[in-house]
């Protein structure tokens, strides 16, 4: 074990023991910070229960939906605005408009429109994603090589084969980059949407914890978002490394 | 007679003055097949635009190009950019197969072709390297095998070996007058250095700087190998180092 990984255990550990030794003796009381211990025991007891897989699930189905929609919508409009100029034009005034707007703001906007369902929350994720991916894919498209496009077409390269072959290889890195970013804000997004107006989910199984003052199970719906953030940062690093072998950092 | 110019002009407007900058005027020019033509200038006369004209990346604004053994649309060309212009998530060999590629020649046909390519380019064991794990010659070698795909009468050199360091250019001049031997093809090749221009071309075309004018051509015979120390070589060295020395000083003193 690396000296560096020994610092990073210990820290950990040492924090938690700590945590753990301090609420046991009474210095601090459960309702504000639950032992680190009590938490796991939550955890478990709600997965036995089988609330809280319930609660995963339905959170995970709006988030890969809204994920997916949006990041789609923003990789191929933002090739559309990188690569052709009147597409930029005519959708520039919009993203100066609602990329500076917190999309959360637009949640119960999306809530009159599309009912209390899923779709209302599928529909707030997707838009967080999509300008997330669409920024950055636009900057990836604008930062390839003009070079580049010049020596696919004297190899006799099609204004389509350009586009399939030279531009979306040559912007991956920055959509990307676009789609950890619209991860975070997909983590984000669905808590919010499910503080309000649902009665499932990981952001509606917190937010009723909180309002039960059961403070352990708020801290087991917060450790539970944290895995899920990692896991989703791992998987797209896993696809990255697959997408672009080229770019490796 | 491989491509003919004829009084081939080009103007750049810019915008900001409104000025309009003649950078190429009147050029005729033909292009025999076989020959190592060099194009040799001080740098702004317009030799580089004069490629990517000949390349049909750009179109001249004055006079005419002809390619009279053109048949049909297909290209004649190919081009070898100084920067390389690989392709970053394309390994060797994907840089080498694009031509064919885009062109639809069937894979099988297309991967034996760059096979062949990467063995005449000297590249193999480097095959399956991305641009950013080869070293600059070999970038270049690369760039080359990928011109050299789809199998043009001309192939159009900007600069190619001006970013490398001395030895490896050395290197890559013999390697181009080996593949320029062996394929046969007709090379048009724009630099500004006189060493590059007196080991490699069968001639050279000096132009004047702005605007770009055929100031003279020369055949060059010397045999080759060729070496810069050797007399003959050496004294065409300095016939092209005085006539080339005048046209710097004249673009310098139009710039004062």
């Amino acid at each position: 074990m690396s000296l560096s990984l020994l610092r990073k255990t210990a820290s950990s550990l040492f924090i938690l023991v700590v945590w753990q030794i301090l609420v046991q003796t009474g210095n601090i009381n459960e309702l504000f910070l639950p032992a680190p211990l009590s938490v796991l025991r939550a955890m478990w007891a709600m997965t036995v229960s089988g609330t809280l897989p319930w609660a995963v699930l339905v959170s995970l189905n709006r988030l890969a939906q809204g994920f997916v929609y949006g990041s789609l919508a923003g990789v191929v409009l933002g090739l559309l605005a990188g690569a052709i100029g009147w597409i930029e034009d005519v959708l520039d005034p919009w993203i100066a408009a609602v990329y500076p707007i917190p999309k959360s703001a637009l949640f119960p906007l999306f809530l009159l429109w599309f009912g209390l369902g899923d779709s209302s929350k599928i529909v707030t994720i997707a838009v967080g994603v999509l300008f997330l991916v669409l920024v950055n894919t636009i900057t990836g498209v604008k930062a390839i090589n003009p070079l580049l496009i010049k020596a696919a077409v004297d190899l006799g390269a099609s204004r389509l084969q350009v586009f399939v072959k030279v531009i979306l290889p040559g912007a991956l890195p920055n959509i990307f980059t676009g789609l950890r970013l619209g991860a975070g804000m997909a983590l984000i997004l669905v808590f919010i949407t499910e503080i309000e107006a649902t009665k499932a989910g990981l952001g509606f199984l917190l937010w009723e914890s909180f309002q039960l003052l059961e403070t352990k199970n708020v801290f087991a719906g917060v450790v539970t978002f944290g895995i899920l953030g990692v896991l989703t940062t791992w998987l797209l690093q896993w696809i990255e490394r697959r997408a672009c072998p080229w770019a490796q950092r | 007679m491989l491509v003919q110019l004829s009084g081939i002009g080009k103007v750049w407007p810019i915008a900001r003055t409104g000025e309009q900058v003649v950078a190429l005027d009147s050029i005729t020019l033909d292009v025999t097949p076989g020959e190592f033509l060099i194009l040799l200038g001080p740098s702004g006369c317009g030799k580089s635009t004069l490629l990517q004209i000949v390349a049909g990346l750009e179109q001249p604004s004055r006079g005419e190009i002809r390619f009279p053994a053109r048949q049909g649309t297909n290209k004649l060309t190919s081009m070898v950019f100084q920067e390389y212009a690989l392709f970053p998530w394309r390994t060797a060999i994907q840089n080498v197969v694009f031509g064919p590629e885009v062109r639809g020649v069937p894979r099988a046909e297309r991967e034996a072709t760059a096979a062949r390519l990467i063995e005449l380019v000297k590249l193999r064991g480097f095959e399956s390297r991305y641009p950013h794990e080869l070293s600059g010659g070999m970038r270049q070698r690369v760039a080359l095998a990928r011109a050299l795909a789809n199998d043009p009468a001309l192939l159009l050199f900007d600069e190619p070996l001006a970013a490398l360091d001395a030895q490896t250019r050395r290197v890559l001049q013999e390697e181009l007058i080996r593949i320029w031997a062996e394929t046969g093809k007709t090379f048009v090749y724009v630099t500004h250095s006189l060493e590059e221009a007196v080991l490699l071309g069968t001639r050279i075309v000096l132009m004047t700087a702005r605007p770009g004018r055929i100031k003279r051509l020369i055949e060059v015979t010397l045999e080759r190998p060729r070496r810069l120390t050797r007399r003959a070589d050496a004294e065409l060295l300095e016939t092209l180092d005085a006539l080339l020395r005048d046209e710097v000083k004249q673009a310098m003193g139009a710039e004062a």
